[in-house]
C-alpha cells in the first residue's frame, strides 16, 4: 500500500526519516534503511538537513524505492530557484518518487556552508502550489508540459510555535495551496497537541505528529533552549534524568512509545513521524514498545 | 542612504602598494553620515598615508559623489593635484567609486569602503536595513514592514518554523519579520491582508544592471 492509500485507509500511519550522509559511503544508511524495511508506511529523506551539505534527497529516495521503501522526498527552497525546483520535481517523478514534503528550509547560517547564497526564490506555500500545478500538467508559469506529475504533497507545521496565530495562518495557506498531509515539528505535550488537532481537524488534511527521540536530559534541555517551536516539558526531562546516563536513551524510547500509543489509542491524529536523528536503528524498538509491530 | 563600512587597513594598503601619490575623494552625503568619507575621515586617512610614506596630492569631499556630472565640475579646481596623482582613493560607496572610475579613464581608482545596504538612520551612526530595492514594492500588503528585507529568508507568506517567541532562528537580535507584520496588521485590523497567499516574487523587476531615464518618462507624459 502506498503512503497516500495508507492515509486514506484510516490506519494509524507511521513514518520515520533517513538523513543522507555527507560523502559517498552509504553503507550505514543502507543498514538503517534495511532495518526499517516493511515496518513503515513511508520514509522521509531529508534535504541537506540543517543546511549541512550531504547527498541529495532525490538519489537516496530512488535507492530506497528500489529497496522496497515508500520514500517521501523532502524539498526545501533554500538551495534552488523556481526553475531548479520544478526541474527536480519532474526528475523525481520520472524516477518513480510520488511523495513530496514542501518546506522552506533552514537558513545556510545554521549549516556548514555559512557563506552560501540563500536562494528562497519561492517558499513552502508557493512550492505547494507549484506541485499542484505540475500535477495538473502545467509548470508554474502555466506552460503546458508533456506529461504531468502525480505527487502526493505535504507540508510541515509547528503546533507549539509562539506566537501560534501567524503559524496557523500559514498552515491554512498551505492547506489552500494543496497540502494533503502534514508532518509536525516535534511535539512532547500531548494535551497541547490535542488542542491543536481540534483546530486542524477542521481541514481536509491528514496530520502526523512529529516525535523526536529524546536521548538524554542534556539533549532535551538543548532543544528547549535552541530549537524554535520545541518544548520538552520538565516532567519528561526529570524522567530522563532519573533513568541515569546509561539508561537515558531507553527512557527516551519509552517516552516516544508511550506518546505514540496515546496518540493512537485516543485517535488524536492520523499517525506519527518518528525522527530518531542518528538513532534510526532504534525506530523498530520504539514501534514495538508502542505496540505497533 | 547607502551604508558603508571602512575596509581593513591592510586591504587598502595592498591595493595602493604601487602608488606613491594619492588623491582622496569623499562624499558629503551618506559616507559623511556613516563616518566613512567625510572631512574628519579624509584628514585621518591623509595622516595615515603620509605616515606610511605616501604623498597625498589633494583631498576633496564631493557634494554628492554618485552624481557624475556634479562631481566632475567640482573636481575641476583640483586639476593639478589630480594630474599629479598616481591613483584616486574613493572614501564613499561603490557608486561614488565608479563616478571616479568614469571621470578618470587613465588612473586606477580604489575604494576604501565596503558598501553594505540601503539604510535607515535610527540614531547618529546607527543604521538598519529596511528596504532591499527589490524593484516591486509589497509594503502595501505587509503592513508597511518589508519581509523581503526583514526576514533572512525573504518569506512572503508568513513565518517559517524557526520563529521563536517573536525572534528569528538566525539570531535573537533579529525580530521575526512576520511576527512584526502580524502584530501590526492586527493592530490596524488588517489581518485579512495576511491571509492572502502572495504570488512568487517577480525578480525580473530588478534585472541587473538597472537603468532608468526619468527624463524620457517626463517627455512621454507631456506627449
Amino acid at each position: 500500500m502506498n503512503f497516500r492509500d495508507a492515509l486514506d485507509s484510516g490506519k494509524f500511519v507511521v513514518t520515520a526519516e533517513i538523513g543522507p550522509p555527507k560523502g559517498t559511503d552509504i553503507k550505514e544508511m543502507l543498514h538503517d534503511a534495511e532495518m526499517l524495511k516493511g515496518r513503515l508506511d513511508a520514509v522521509n529523506v531529508t534535504d541537506n538537513q540543517s543546511a549541512v551539505m550531504r547527498i541529495n534527497s532525490m538519489s537516496i529516495c530512488r535507492i530506497l524505492l528500489d529497496m522496497g521503501h515508500e520514500p517521501i522526498l523532502q524539498m526545501t527552497c533554500r538551495d534552488r530557484n523556481r526553475i531548479a525546483l520544478q526541474s527536480d520535481l519532474l526528475g523525481a517523478s520520472v524516477l518513480g518518487i510520488r511523495n513530496v514534503l514542501c518546506m522552506t528550509g533552514d537558513h545556510p547560517d545554521a549549516g556548514d556552508h555559512k557563506g552560501a547564497k540563500p536562494v528562497y526564490d519561492i517558499e513552502s506555500v508557493q512550492l505547494l502550489r507549484v506541485v499542484d500545478s505540475l500535477n495538473n500538467g502545467r509548470d508554474m508559469m502555466g506552460n503546458e508540459m508533456k506529461g504531468a506529475t502525480d505527487f502526493f504533497q505535504g507540508a510541515v507545521v509547528t503546533p507549539e510555535a509562539n506566537p501560534i496565530e501567524p503559524q496557523l495562518m500559514k498552515f491554512e495557506k498551505k492547506v489552500g495551496a494543496g497540502a494533503k498531509f502534514f508532518q509536525t515539528q516535534a511535539i512532547y505535550d500531548i494535551d497541547k497537541f490535542r488542542e491543536f488537532m481540534k483546530y486542524a481537524r477542521k481541514f481536509p488534511v491528514k496530520v502526523l505528529a512529529g516525535l523526536v527521540l529524546l536521548k538524554s536530559a542534556g539533549m532535551a534541555n538543548y532543544m528547549n533552549k535552541f530549537v524554535p517551536g520545541i518544548t520538552v516539558p520538565s516532567g519528561l526531562i526529570d524522567e530522563l534524568k532519573a533513568a541515569g546516563k546509561e539508561n537515558a536513551l531507553d527512557a527516551g524510547i519509552n517516552i516516544a512509545a508511550r506518546h505514540i500509543k496515546q496518540l493512537r489509542d485516543e485517535k488524536i491524529c492520523d499517525g506519527v513521524h518518528i525522527m530518531a536523528i542518528g538513532a534510526e536503528d532504534k525506530v523498530p524498538l520504539i514501534m514495538e514498545r508502542a505496540g505497533l509491530s | 542612504m547607502i551604508i558603508t563600512k571602512k575596509r581593513g587597513h591592510k586591504d587598502i594598503m595592498e591595493n595602493i602598494k604601487n602608488c606613491n601619490s594619492l588623491f582622496l575623494l569623499g562624499c558629503s552625503e551618506c559616507a559623511t553620515l556613516c563616518g566613512t568619507g567625510g572631512e574628519p575621515e579624509l584628514r585621518e586617512m591623509k595622516e595615515t598615508l603620509e605616515a606610511e610614506g605616501k604623498k597625498v596630492t589633494g583631498t576633496f569631499v564631493a557634494k554628492t559623489g554618485c552624481q557624475v556630472l556634479g562631481t566632475k565640475v567640482e573636481l575641476k579646481q583640483f586639476k593639478d593635484a589630480l594630474a599629479e596623482t598616481d591613483c584616486i582613493l574613493v572614501m564613499s560607496c561603490g557608486a561614488g567609486t565608479q563616478t571616479a572610475v568614469e571621470l578618470f579613464q587613465d588612473k586606477p581608482v580604489y575604494p576604501t569602503n565596503d558598501s553594505l545596504f540601503l539604510g535607515n538612520m535610527t540614531r547618529i551612526q546607527m543604521f538598519d536595513e529596511r528596504c532591499s530595492l527589490c524593484g516591486k514594492c509589497i509594503l502595501d500588503k505587509t503592513g508597511g514592514i518589508c519581509p523581503v528585507t526583514a526576514c533572512p529568508k525573504g518569506l512572503l507568506n508568513g513565518p517559517c518554523g524557526g520563529t521563536n517567541n517573536g525572534k528569528c532562528e538566525i539570531s535573537d537580535d533579529i525580530e521575526c519579520a512576520w511576527v512584526r507584520i502580524y502584530n501590526r496588521l492586527k493592530r490596524l485590523d488588517q489581518l485579512e491582508d495576511m491571509k492572502k497567499t502572495a504570488e512568487p516574487k517577480d525578480w525580473s523587476a530588478h534585472k541587473k544592471p538597472m537603468s532608468i531615464n526619468a527624463r524620457e518618462k517626463k517627455e512621454e507624459v507631456k506627449k
